[in-house]
Order: C-alpha cells, then structure tokens, then sequence
C-alpha cells in the first residue's frame, strides 16, 4: 500500500507541474511577452524571466538581456524566430508566422557578450593513446601503439612525454613485396631495421583552434596544433645481407620529431584527434659487404667479427608517421577564471 | 500479493504520467507551437554566413606532387574547375600535367650499384640506364562529385579569422601514364613487344629506354581544405588518392604460371596494384566575386 500511496503522489505532483510547462511555453517568444517586453527594458527582462524560469543567476541574467538587446540587431531575420528582431523589423505578420513555424524540440539559448572557449587546457593533464603507422617507408611498415601524457600549463602551450611500442611479430612479415622484387631484379640488398621503442619528451603549441558546423545544424570544436621534441629510438638492422651470421641487438639512437595535428573535441574533455610526425634520427644499417676473412671473430675484420657487421656511416632517417588516437582531459571538468 | 502491488503501483504510475501528459498536449496545443525559449530559439547554427560555393564557380589553378613513390616521383600543375548547387554539394572536373619527374633515393641506388647478370639482364639491362625504364605518370584528369560538410572558422594565433570548409570528393581519373615498352625474351613462351635474344645485350639495352604510353583509369577520392582570404580568393589543400595498376618498376616480376616471378617478358602482367596518391596547393577564385549570404 506504501507503493501505491507514494505512485499517488507521484501522479498528483505530475498533474501539478504539468501546468507550469504550459505557462513557460506561454511566456516565452509569445507576442503579449513581447509586448510586455517593449522598449528598453523589455529585452532585460526577457533576460530576467529567463533567469527567473530557467534557474539563470541574475548577472547571466542580465547578461543575456545586453545580449538580447544586440541579438535583435544581429539576429533580425524574419525567419530566425527572433521575436525582438522581428518587431524590430517591423513586421505585422509576426504573430502568423510564429504560429505556424515548426519547432521540433524545446531548448534554452543563452546569447553571451564574449562566448567562452569551449574546452579549456589551462591546468589540465592530457592522457592521449593512439595508434600509428609510417606512410615513407616502402620496404617495411612499422605500425605502433602510442600513448602521450602532456601537462598544459597555458592554454596554449604543453609539457609532455609519450612512449610508442613498434616490436609486434616476426619483422620480416612487414616486410613489403617491393624489398623482393628490388633484390630480384636489380641485385641490390636493401638494408633494413626493425624499431622497438621510442620515447620522448615534447613540446606541444596551439596556434590554431576554431569551429566546424555540419550542415548550418551542428557546430563542434576543434584545434590545430604544433608538437615537437627529443628523445630515443632503439632500433636494430634485420641480417638480409648475411643472415647466417649476423645478429644484431636494439641499439639507442638519439631522435628528435616535429608533427601538426588536429583535434576535435567530442565533450569537454574527450577528444579525437589526427596527427602527422615526423620523428628523426641517425641510423646505423647492415653492411652492404660482407668479409670475406673467415678468421676468428676476434680478428679485425673478420666475418663473424660484430664490427664488420654496421655501415661505417650513419644515415639520416625520417619516419613520417600518423597518428590516430583519442585524448582525454582530466580533470574532466573545470571552472572559467571570467564570468561569460 | 506482492505482483498485485506492483501492478497496482504500476498502473497508477502509467495514468499520473498520462493524465500529465494531456495536460502538457494542451500546452503544446495553444502555446503556438514555439516550445523554445531564449533569443535563439530555432536560429541556424549560423548567422550571417557566407555561402561561398552556392552558384558559384571555382577555378583553382594548383601545384600537386605525388607521394611514397617507389621509383619517380611527379611534380604536376594544373587546374581545378566546380560548380556548386548547393553549399555543401558540387561538381568538378581537375586536371594537371606533370612538369617534372624526379627520382626516388631508391632509383639513384639502382642506378648507382645495380648488378646485371643473366639471371636479370631483361629486368635491368643496365644499371645506369634504370631511371629511363622507371613508370611515371605525364597527364592526369577527373571528373568527381564534390561534397562539404563541414562550414567553419578558423583562428590563427589568435589573430587572425578566416572562413574555412572541409570537402571531400570522389569521382573518376584518367591517368596518362608512361612505362617500359612490351619486350620479351627469345627464350620465352611469351608474345608481348620486341622480341630479344638474352645473349643480345644490345637489343635488351635498346629496350630499356623504349616507351609506351596508355591512359588508366582509376577511382579518385580525397579531402581537402579551403581557407578564404576575402569574398572570393582562398588558399586550398587537399589530398588525392587515385589506386590502379602498373608496373612502376619497368622490371620482370610476375606473368608466371606459379606466381609473382619472372616469365621472360615485360608487358602488363608486371603492372602491380599501387595506392597512387599525392597532395596539393591551390588558390581558389569564385567567381561570381559577391557570396550569397544567409539571414
């Protein structure tokens, strides 16, 4: 019976609410409200009884009356549902028009003197795991997982590191047909290496940001941005030129990369984004040669001698790598420094 | 008991919110169907926005190159042209010609320490002359459907605004493309080209530099972004992809009942599926110069 006494309340607090959803559609955008609302005063008070009924504080409250007043400048199309432009255009036939337009659903809008940015970095840590993949490396693919965790200590500018893993399977399976058929035809070995890691600590700028609608129906954020910095890659040569013996072990080499993304924000503190980078370094491939002393491996120059193995010069690498991952912020909320 | 009283409670439930929702049906009925509150109630998202491709013309006179080319690389200018119905949908025709073709470090390689025996003389008669059996692509065209969904602004240092959209487009490419002409060994079951003995060096060296030129077709898609100076001149860049087949190497490498391995012939069973793509840099002029503007 508990049940159905608190079902009962419940169904008399329904009915008693149900009249205060008509008086809100009432008052708002309707002629006799706009009326009420002429002249000065009027558009501040459409202000405050938007505060009044959408639980607004009296300084958005009054904010959005200024912004009323300029929206009935800015906004004065006929067709824009703008109650205050529309008288101010001075047409009759307002109230006709109002009456037959289609509004599919009820929504609050707030108009703003300066609109807020929607998704602030300031003081935020950015957790960003991604997928990646070489796009100049036709002989081998190096796809790697990612991940970077950046500090932002202006809204604009970021301290961060992130690490990639490359080292998935047996390298040789990523090696393209191309490395075959260029071996083939030509006689010429191609010296390749395989990447385990890299790490790094970057810098990241944001000089661009701004905003996409779809459609004139949706608006979403994005930005563009600039990273870059120093690191290490370990890498070592996979044997091609002579597989029967040489075996090498993952070496550090010092990197430095320099990429520009973009990222599109899905909330406040989710985002997707897309990123190209360029990470750089000096590499040490196979010999080409291979000795022909078959001494022992302790002797100079001998074939099984380790040093032999390495060209005697280093090769500046570029690994232009993409990106695609997600970026989370935390904390996922935050409070703006200036009132709107 | 207890599913009695569930019911019950239930079934009062469902008339309260019943009842409620007639009450709320006569709102809905005589507050003039405006259910929006707030001075934006049913505005666009945008005010005032420029339509910078509604019935316009675009010419873009551009700069493309090819990139993760194996063997060449080309350099293209040309010139986009679209109409547009609608501000997010178009046509456009794009065509360019390649003005430079520049080897790859790979070619400069082959060139460089390329070794011919017998066992590859049709492949590489010589080593130096690598770089003229190499594909390339001379001319290229498309006819594609254009498509911008996205309409926005983008802000540079916090400075600078420009209108910018986001397209994409897919449609049909014709490719003009140039590779080593049809040659086959003596020795062979094949019938494709010259014929050369593989004893014959001269007639395999002759082959080498020998040409021909076919047209592909390919699909072409791509996305690209447009950034408006003013009213009607803008910078654009996109991305182009346009997969077909050929054999950018000018080498033996398939034709052979088992496989991908030499049958004694250069001729279109070496032609090899690539992902052709390239980027580029284009000013765009719409022409009428005044944009429709919205409400």
């Amino acid at each position: 019976m508990k049940q159905s006494l608190s079902a009962l309340w419940m169904a008399l607090l329904a009915i008693a609410f149900a009249p205060v959803g008509e008086a809100a559609a009432q008052m708002d955008f309707s002629l006799d409200d706009a009326d009420d609302g002429g002249g000065e005063e009027g558009a501040a008070e459409g202000g405050d009884e938007g505060g009044m009924e959408f639980g607004l504080d009296e300084s958005e409250g009054g904010g959005e009356g200024e912004g009323g007043d300029d929206g009935g400048m800015d906004f004065g199309g006929a067709e824009g549902g703008d109650i205050i432009g529309e008288l101010a255009a001075g047409d009759d036939g307002l109230e006709t028009d109002t009456a037959e337009r289609e509004r599919r659903t009820e929504t609050v809008e707030e108009v703003y003197a300066v609109q807020q940015i929607y998704a602030l970095r300031l003081n935020r840590v950015e957790l960003a795991p991604s997928g990646s993949f070489t796009v100049n490396d036709p002989f081998l693919s190096h796809p790697a997982v990612s991940v970077a965790l950046n500090y932002w200590w202006t809204n604009v500018l970021a301290l961060g590191v992130s690490f990639q893993w490359f080292q998935w399977g047996q390298p040789e399976r990523r090696e393209s047909d191309l490395n075959f058929f260029v071996r083939r035809s030509t006689r010429l070995g191609i010296p390749v290496n395989e990447w385990q890691l890299g790490t790094y600590l970057n810098f990241t700028y944001v000089p661009f940001y701004g905003k996409f609608a779809v459609f004139n129906e949706f608006i979403f954020q994005w930005d563009a941005y600039i990273v870059g910095g120093v690191g290490l890659m370990r890498t070592r040569p996979i044997p091609v030129i002579d597989p029967e013996i040489r075996e090498f072990d993952f070496q550090n080499r010092v990197a430095f990369n320099l990429g520009l993304g973009i990222r599109i924000f899905v909330t406040r503190f989710l985002g997707i984004f897309l990123e190209f980078r360029d990470y750089a370094f000096l590499e040490k491939f196979e010999n080409l040669e291979v000795s022909a002393n078959q001494g022992s491996c302790e002797m100079p120059g001998a074939r099984c001698n380790p040093d032999t193995w390495f060209e005697d010069s280093t090769s500046f690498t570029n690994n232009a790598t993409v990106h695609v991952g997600f970026t989370l912020f935390f904390p996922f909320t935050f409070d703006y420094n200036l009132p709107k | 008991m207890t599913f009695t009283k569930r019911f019950l409670t239930l079934a009062t439930l469902a008339a309260a919110i019943l009842a409620a929702d007639m009450v709320g049906g006569a709102s809905k009925a005589h507050a003039q169907e405006v259910q929006i509150t707030g001075p934006l109630a049913g505005a666009p998202a945008v005010r005032r926005m420029r339509l910078y491709r509604t019935g316009r013309i675009q010419l873009e006179p551009n700069f493309s190159f090819t990139l993760q080319d194996e063997f060449k690389r080309t350099l293209y200018v040309g010139l986009h042209a679209g109409y547009y119905f609608t501000d997010w949908l178009g046509i456009g025709v794009w065509g360019a010609y390649g003005v430079a073709g520049l080897n790859t470090g790979l070619t400069d390689e082959v060139v460089r320490a390329g070794v011919t025996t017998d066992r590859n003389r049709l492949s590489l008669p010589t080593n130096e002359n690598f770089d003229s059996q190499v594909g390339e692509q001379v001319w290229a065209a498309a006819l594609q459907l254009e498509f911008i969904p996205l309409r926005g602004k983008l802000a540079m240092f916090q400075k600078l605004f420009v209108d910018t959209d986001l397209y994409m487009f897919l449609g049909v490419a014709f490719v003009g493309v140039e590779e080593r002409a049809d040659v086959h060994l003596q020795e062979s079951n094949e019938e494709a080209g010259t014929e050369c003995a593989l004893a014959d060096t001269a007639c395999l060296e002759q082959s080498q530099t020998a040409r021909s030129s076919r047209v592909a077709i390919a699909p072409t898609f791509g996305v690209g972004l447009t950034m408006m100076f003013n009213d009607f001149v803008g910078l654009n860049l996109n991305w182009r992809g346009m997969p077909f087949s050929w054999n950018t190497s000018g080498t033996d490498e398939s034709g052979d009942e088992d496989g991908d391995f030499p049958d004694g012939a250069v001729d279109s069973d070496d032609r090899f599926f690539k992902f052709n793509h390239m980027f580029q840099v284009g000013l765009v002029i719409y022409l009428p110069t005044e944009p429709e503007i919205t409400e």
